[in-house]
């Protein structure tokens, strides 16, 4: 039987050229599933000089709809406009999945709406972690319900932002899906890393690369990467540099990073005269982190809030000791002889990273087998492969007890409701879905669904199927490597 | 009814020449079809001519007197005939009548209005003539019968490229032929009014290639439309001939894209 292959629509308003980790999550993921044999489009909106349709390496073709940047300004009117266009690209690309990507894509949030319209089924990523309190919350939050109370299944980036999307969105936790991030590993290399990769299914024990022992002089270089924001935890970064640096006199900083914490964190050096112990690098660029790594020994991360911390695994990758607040997803990223925990306070972060630094001097910490730990751990075929499982359950393509892992027939114990992946179409249905997202929103997210719905109809009329170009296919890869593992 | 779906005719009256005409004119119309084409081409005159006989009747009774006419030098007609026009002919009466009664600005309008419809092209027709050597030639059929059409020469030297591109137009993503032209900061669209479907376009690409840079492989999509007389004439290497499934070659593909974007994090 020949191997079961989809056409992915990939949709988000993050996309390149514009640097970030939703970005290169998307490029990624895409890359390998073209590996695997399936079609993949991005789409995305226009960028100043990047308008129309472009191929990326890979046979990657993206989508810089020019139509949504006239309307961005305005919200609602947004939500219908983009239909046509939508609705023409998923027909010329025979499209059976829409992908979203990241809860603050607008773009995203319209193609899940207009894709299941269409018959199509979706997948929706979650990257980011949303509070309950605040009002924005509360806004993201009910938009996040009214999209996701139709989308056939949902990736979270770590088991807590699955918590927390389940929470948000009011979904029933088997459609919710957990695959992390992952690095390319090869970007990311310790300083003396042999420059050739040692074959691969040799085990770790193998090709050990050299012990490097810390002398009892050499400083220990902390580095800290992040963009300077209160979210990212400068602010417990700002109180406790002069601590650890009291306590551990020979003991360097390095900064790289920007945002408007920036003006603390350099007030701080001022006040306590330690400009020759902590180095602000400003930004710098991502394919520029991994030279500002290998130059440390302890990666220090104090966020507050973090959906998986993709930083955390470059750092581990690089060779480097991590030393991080226990929030969010964190705690799932590294496993625990990499990292050093730290509540998220100024005293705890002081006495995590001076037991990192006393490990590193007693030279207890292997960290030059963590390249290889991190490669096996985290790979982008393995993601594109669970990935891949999401779009065959969500298919039908296996079955869905394999793919929900429990009795799917004993309806019973769930309240007798339908809470099959594989979800009907039918618009009462959809609306039902809908009815119950709350007394008001219901009403009003049900009015959307129909209005979509007519519009729908309208440009099947006006815009007759059979009118539209199918476009030509990039020839596909065979993927030979059988996936049963 | 009376138009069709743009397609395609090419015509090669040597070796060297290819002209590629995309156009709406039902492709083998039916005598029923011509006669009807006829009568409403008949129609279309005698709408033209009722209506600039009610401007005439119009442009009179709104500034003179049959005697003041006589007099004035602002004739459209000589005298003779005017009078004969609008006096003693019951058309021209009637012209009179109606135009005295109706004001004038509902009736300038209106008649300028059935002017532009009794004159307008009810079918598109575009072409693209390529001449090895020399260089293609646009040509495409303006608004009206009165104007010729705007035909636009690019000399060979000046084309970098022909090739196939994606673009958005209107609410959707429609293949265009383009010809990149040196110095020009825009790209020049083939078929600009009708934007033919993908085979049409590929078929061109492929024929224009063909004849502008002798690349072989015609393409099999041709034998539809060649003229029976019309011989294979580049040998066909396996490099640009489309494959078995009528899917583009790799080859075309990357074409296609125009410049490749390399985009790496």
């Amino acid at each position: 039987m020949p191997r079961l292959t989809y056409n992915i629509a990939m949709v988000s308003d993050f996309f390149f050229p514009q640097p970030g980790g939703v970005e290169s999550h998307i490029y990624q993921l895409a890359t390998k599933l073209v590996d695997r044999g399936h079609k993949v489009v991005v789409i995305t909106h226009a960028y100043a000089d990047r308008k129309g349709i472009r191929y990326l390496t890979n046979g990657i073709k993206v989508y810089h709809v020019p139509f949504a940047i006239i309307y961005r300004s305005a919200t609602f009117p947004t939500v219908f406009s983009f239909f046509p266009v939508f609705r023409n690209i998923m027909i010329r690309e025979q499209i059976d999945i829409v992908h979203g990507h990241a809860s603050l894509s607008s773009l995203c949030h319209e193609a899940l709406l207009h894709g299941r319209t269409m018959g199509l089924r979706t997948v929706f990523t979650d990257h980011s972690l949303f509070g309950f309190a605040d009002a924005a919350s509360i806004l993201t939050n009910k938009l996040l319900k009214f999209i996701l109370s139709d989308v056939d299944h949902v990736i979270c980036v770590s088991h807590t932002s699955k918590e927390n999307t389940v929470l948000r969105a009011a979904l029933d936790p088997v459609m919710v899906s957990v695959i992390p991030n992952a690095v390319v590993s090869e970007n990311f290399r310790p300083r003396k890393y042999p420059p050739e990769p040692p074959a691969p299914n040799n085990g770790f024990g193998n090709a050990t690369p050299a012990v490097h022992h810390l002398g009892p002089n050499d400083p220990v270089v902390i580095v800290v990467i992040s963009r300077l924001f209160y979210n990212k935890g400068t602010d417990l970064l700002t109180a406790s540099i002069p601590r650890i640096l009291e306590n551990h006199p020979n003991t360097r900083f390095i900064i790289a990073g920007s945002g408007p914490k920036s003006i603390d964190l350099e007030q701080m050096i001022e006040q306590n005269v330690l400009q020759d112990k902590v180095e602000m690098l400003g930004s710098v660029r991502h394919e520029q982190v991994r030279d500002v790594m290998i130059r440390g020994h302890i990666y220090l991360h104090p966020s507050l809030t973090e959906a998986f911390g993709t930083v955390l695994v470059e750092a581990a990758s690089c060779g480097l000791y991590v030393v991080c607040t226990a929030v969010g997803g964190i705690p799932e990223v590294l496993p625990g002889h990499m990292t050093v925990f730290a509540k998220p306070e100024e005293d705890d972060l002081v006495v995590a990273t001076g037991k990192a630094i006393s490990a590193l001097r007693a030279n207890k910490v292997r960290t030059e087998k963590f390249h290889d730990q991190v490669k096996a751990m985290y790979s982008w075929d393995n993601i594109a492969k669970r990935t891949e499982r999401v779009y065959k359950g969500i298919m039908g393509d296996i079955p869905e007890a394999d793919f929900y892992g429990y009795d799917v027939g004993n309806t019973a114990a769930w309240n007798g409701e339908s809470h099959s992946g594989v979800r009907s179409f039918a618009l009462i249905d959809r609306l039902k879905r809908y009815y119950g997202c709350g007394v008001w929103a219901g009403k009003l997210f049900c009015l959307c669904a129909v209005i979509d719905y007519l519009l729908f109809v309208f440009c099947e009329w006006v815009f007759p199927r059979d009118h539209i170009d199918i476009a030509a296919d990039w020839p596909r890869k065979i993927y030979h490597s059988d996936d049963d593992d | 009814m009376l138009t069709a779906a743009p397609h395609l005719h090419v015509r090669r009256p040597s070796p060297t020449t290819a002209e590629f005409t995309v156009s709406t004119y039902p492709r083998n119309p039916t005598p029923a079809l011509r006669l009807l084409l006829l009568a409403v081409g008949a129609l279309r005159l005698v709408l033209a001519l009722g209506a600039a006989l009610l401007l005439y009747a119009e442009y009179w009774t709104q500034f003179f007197t049959l005697a003041s006419y006589q007099q004035s030098n602002l004739w459209l007609l000589p005298a003779a005939q005017h009078e004969f026009l609008l006096y003693h002919t019951p058309l021209g009466r009637l012209a009179q009548e109606v135009a005295a009664r109706t004001p004038s600005w509902a009736l300038v309008p209106a008649c300028v209005g059935a002017i532009y419809a009794a004159v307008r092209r009810i079918h598109v027709e575009e072409r693209l003539l390529v001449l090895r050597g020399l260089g293609i030639q646009t040509r495409s059929t303006p608004g009206t019968i009165l104007l010729g059409g705007p035909t636009r020469f690019i000399p060979t030297e000046k084309i970098r490229d022909v090739l196939i591109n994606e673009a958005f137009w209107g609410f959707g993503v429609r293949y265009i032929l383009v010809v990149v032209v040196e110095g020009e900061e825009g790209l020049v669209v083939v078929f600009p009014k009708l934007l033919p479907r993908r085979e049409i376009v590929e078929e061109v690409w492929r024929g224009v290639r063909g004849c502008l840079f002798d690349e072989g492989g015609v393409g099999e999509h041709q034998q539809f439309h060649q003229q029976p007389e019309k011989k294979r004439r580049f040998k066909d290497t396996k490099r640009r001939s489309p494959t078995k499934d009528g899917k583009k070659s790799p080859a075309s593909v990357k074409e296609n894209s125009g410049e490749e974007v390399r985009d790496r994090s």
